[in-house]
């Protein structure tokens, strides 16, 4: 992969992943995370789609490792069922707990008081705090896509979004934002904010499940202008970059694919 | 409410025909032949394409060409931190410390109750030579607030303070999102297009294209588009460039192969492809032409959700060839008045 960006990201800027359900965004992820670890980096998983017990047991084959992945649940489970609070209100009773604390009953009491009014607004009043008490170098957030659907369309939302990515710009921190892939006659303004765009393909070729792996925008740096195929492995997901994918998926992405999925 | 008078009331004159003394050139010069010379002074162009296409890079040697001959040329980041731009612009070995920037992009927005004070007391023009390697913070007095008429403001004070002959928005799609209230979208956007003719400045605005391409208000309102493409043609990444519309002056409706490398951007000036040769129509104004490049049959775009073996017809299948532009050569102008 990071062949395939000559070298890797550019740190301190923020970037988007792309992809379908499936096709190795969460795990590409906790990776990349894992790999600041390793390096002694700080690493927060901002986790909206799943409960971090469940990511955990996900992501356990990555190694012990990912024990030290900071995750912030914003998962929105109780929502239904208790009052609205205000965004600062949310933001003082989130809780940072690291993989390895992640308990299977993770959904505590505690959290099914209160509703949690999530917004690009209300995560980003959040990370602020984060950021205050530690110091991350690499930030992902899982997914933006449900973040929109759970605060609503309108103007705020596009203003609330470019607030928020740069905040993490400004907040020096290399961070991946998790998206569905978008609907190709709509513009989100992440796509066009962000500074980069890593696409991940689940296709189907012959009945068989196949995927790849492409960067479709990077600022300020060469990359690899091919798809590449991507395989899920016990270890993470693996990207050889000097393999060309097949013929016929190369002939998929000759025309701009109205759908994938 | 201008003066009445049509050429017809006027004997025949040549000079009228050529009222366009100079074109300016964009810095490209596979894009300079394709313009027949270049851009038309004075007047407001649109660079668009989707993500990577490489808008920024061809809005900025636009600006260097200027740059290099003395003129005074301004760039106003709407999305993308002037520090960010000068390190992009750097990889390529350009050396833009001359081109004067304006950070028009966002503060992050606080959500509690701190005053909003204007940009235009907070922010200065300054050239790129200025620019720290790191990002502008937010300052801690609570975000400035920008809109389309603070933009328009600084460009007027600006203005009088140089004389800039060449200007860069990028990009005007921000600048629609973010700093004018829906309500007024085309009014405002149409008043920005509006100021900059009347200021008399080349201006290049980069719009940034959702995969499948709309007709969109910032194409209308220019003068001229230059529309930057990307597609895979089965074996690999090709890059292209078309001319969609140049209001007073004959261009090139061809679709030239535009290269992105470590280098910059190039055009070629010849045609080799096969496939860069897939003519373009030009209906001015009205339902632009879909993308030559997204134009592919829809049963190939279907073709991935079969399980069953794919067998596109692919590129055999060759686009209906669209009439030739008619409005070719035609002295358009007017514009700009």
């Amino acid at each position: 992969m990071d062949q395939m960006l000559d070298g890797g990201l550019i740190p301190g800027r923020p970037y988007v992943v792309a992809g379908s359900y499936g096709s190795g965004k969460t795990t590409f992820c906790v990776q990349f995370l894992q790999q600041g670890v390793r390096q002694g980096e700080r690493a927060l998983f901002v986790s909206i789609d799943e409960p971090p017990a469940e990511l955990r047991e996900n992501v356990r084959f990555l190694g012990w490792d990912v024990g030290k992945i900071r995750i912030l649940d914003v998962h929105p489970a109780a929502k239904a069922y208790s009052k609205r609070v205000s965004l600062v209100e949310v933001a003082a009773q989130r809780a940072v707990g690291s993989l390895r604390d992640a308990r299977a009953d993770a959904k505590t009491e505690s959290m099914k008081q209160m509703s949690p009014d999530l917004s690009p607004q209300s995560l980003q009043l959040m990370l602020k705090q984060e950021l205050q008490e530690v110091k991350y170098s690499r930030v992902v957030i899982d997914s933006l896509t449900s973040l929109k659907r759970l605060s609503g369309e309108g103007e705020d939302s596009d203003t609330g979004i470019m607030s928020l990515l740069r905040f993490l710009s400004e907040a020096n921190v290399t961070s991946l934002i998790v998206t569905d892939l978008p609907d190709p006659t709509v513009l989100e303004p992440e796509m066009f904010l962000s500074r980069g765009i890593i696409k991940f393909h689940r296709l189907m070729v012959a009945s068989k499940t196949e995927r790849c792996v492409s960067v479709e925008k990077f600022r300020g740096s060469a990359h690899d202008s091919l798809p590449r195929p991507l395989t899920i492995t016990k270890s993470g997901v693996a990207v050889d970059a000097n393999k060309k994918v097949g013929k016929p998926i190369l002939r998929m992405f000759q025309a701009v694919p109205v759908d994938f999925r | 409410m201008g003066n009445l008078c049509s050429d017809r009331d006027l004997p025949f004159h040549p000079a009228r025909h050529s009222m366009i003394k100079e074109k300016v050139k964009t810095g490209i010069p596979g894009i300079d032949n394709m313009l027949e010379g270049g851009l038309i002074p004075g007047r407001p162009y649109v660079v668009s394409g989707t993500s990577g296409t490489g808008k920024t890079a061809v809005a900025m040697r636009f600006l260097l060409e200027g740059a290099s001959a003395g003129e005074q040329v301004l760039y106003v980041a709407m999305d993308e931190p002037p520090n960010e731009v000068k390190a992009n612009m750097e990889s390529f070995g350009w050396d833009i410390s001359a081109v004067y920037v304006f950070d028009a992009t966002p503060d992050i927005l606080s959500y509690d109750k701190t005053p909003v004070r204007d940009v235009s007391t907070e922010r200065k023009v300054c050239t790129f030579k200025a620019i720290a390697p790191s990002i502008r913070r937010t300052s801690e007095k609570g975000p400035a607030d920008i809109t389309i008429n603070t933009v328009q403001e600084i460009l007027k004070q600006e203005m009088k303070v140089r004389k800039y002959t060449r200007i860069v928005i990028d990009s005007v799609t921000s600048l629609r999102r973010f700093y004018i209230r829906t309500s007024e979208e085309y009014l405002a956007l149409q008043s920005f297009f509006r100021l900059l003719s009347d200021l008399g400045i080349t201006a290049v605005l980069t719009v940034q294209l959702p995969e499948v391409p709309k007709p969109d208000a910032e194409s209308l309102m220019a003068r001229g588009e230059i529309r930057l493409h990307k597609w895979f043609d089965g074996k690999g990444l090709v890059r292209g460039v078309t001319v969609e519309k140049f209001r007073g002056s004959s261009h090139d409706a061809t679709m030239r192969p535009l290269k992105l490398t470590a280098e910059g951007v190039s055009v070629r000036l010849t045609t080799p492809k096969k496939r860069g040769e897939v003519k373009k129509a030009e209906p001015v104004e009205q339902e632009p032409t879909p993308d030559a490049v997204q134009q592919t049959p829809p049963e190939e775009v279907k073709a991935p959700v079969e399980p069953a073996p794919v067998a596109p017809p692919a590129q055999d299948v060759s686009q209906p060839e669209p009439p030739p532009p008619d409005d070719n050569g035609t002295p358009g102008g007017g514009e700009a008045t």
